[in-house]
């Protein structure tokens, strides 16, 4: 028997916005930290590959000025 | 051929309580030095470091935007590698300066700025969002998954589900190589 498609998903927190992705909107880049300090998957985030390069790059950038952590 | 560019730097806490005049001046300087014209420079956020860096738990982040020339930005990272208040930087091409970044600098300078008192070294702990607003802080504190009598936010059982979501994608990736493994075979067969 087929196990039960997963029904719900949880609303991305970024995903339909139009605010920039940049190192230093830390509002932004912190919704796509998990809890251990990785960058969120774009599973999660629901960003298209452009957007989810731009929000890696920021993450980059931030944790190269201790904006964000590596390992949280 | 000048471009402008972005540059954020983040400052020794000791140099700015000394001197924050000479400290900025000491970054835009540096730009000057090096063939630029500083468009904007300003204090950007005082803040706990999310790792130490050289011992310091805490620093002064200082944003620029700068007319440099392609060429110079090579020989001016070696000259930020070598100075010793500067902890880390970061230099990025801009399309233009942002208007607001000329009004906060224009405010920065008038005589009307007091820098902010600076937290001793060991005072704060890490979060990304640091000194916010008061009212910000009013909307994040009913941002939990307790049922505390916030209308806005609807019951959320699923939360957690989806937070034990990679546990239990961890054994569809252990299925990966097993379904690799029959390809690796008839490769065999056939050389």
């Amino acid at each position: 028997m087929k196990p039960a498609a997963r029904t719900t998903k949880k609303p991305s927190p970024v995903a339909g916005k139009d605010e920039a992705i940049d190192y230093k909107n830390l509002e932004l880049l912190a919704k796509c930290l998990s809890s251990q300090g990785q960058i969120v998957s774009r599973r999660r985030t629901g960003l298209n590959s452009q957007r989810q390069r731009e929000l890696k790059n920021a993450m980059k950038r931030a944790r190269h000025m201790a904006l964000l952590p590596f390992v949280a | 051929m000048t471009n402008t560019y972005e540059g954020m730097f983040l400052v020794d806490n000791d140099l700015v309580r000394a001197d924050w005049a000479g400290t900025k001046s000491m970054v835009t300087g540096l730009l000057e030095k090096h063939g630029g014209t500083v468009r904007s420079a300003r204090r950007w956020d005082e803040r706990a470091l999310a790792y130490p860096i050289r011992g310091r738990r805490r620093g002064t982040y200082i944003l620029t935007y700068s007319e440099l020339p392609g060429d110079s930005i090579e020989a001016l990272k070696r000259d930020l590698e070598i100075t010793d208040g500067v902890l880390r930087y970061l230099i990025l091409r801009a399309e233009e300066v942002p208007a607001e970044e000329l009004e906060l600098t224009a405010a920065e300078s008038s005589a009307e700025f007091e820098m902010p008192e600076i937290p001793s070294d060991d005072e704060g702990y890490y979060s990304p969002l640091q000194n916010l607003d008061e009212d910000d802080m009013e909307d994040d504190s009913d941002d939990d998954d307790d049922d505390d009598d916030d209308v806005s936010s609807p019951p959320r059982p699923r939360v957690r589900r989806t937070e034990e979501l990679p546990k239990s994608a961890a054994p569809k990736s252990s299925d990966a190589p097993k379904a690799d493994a029959p390809k690796a075979d008839s490769e065999e067969v056939k050389s």
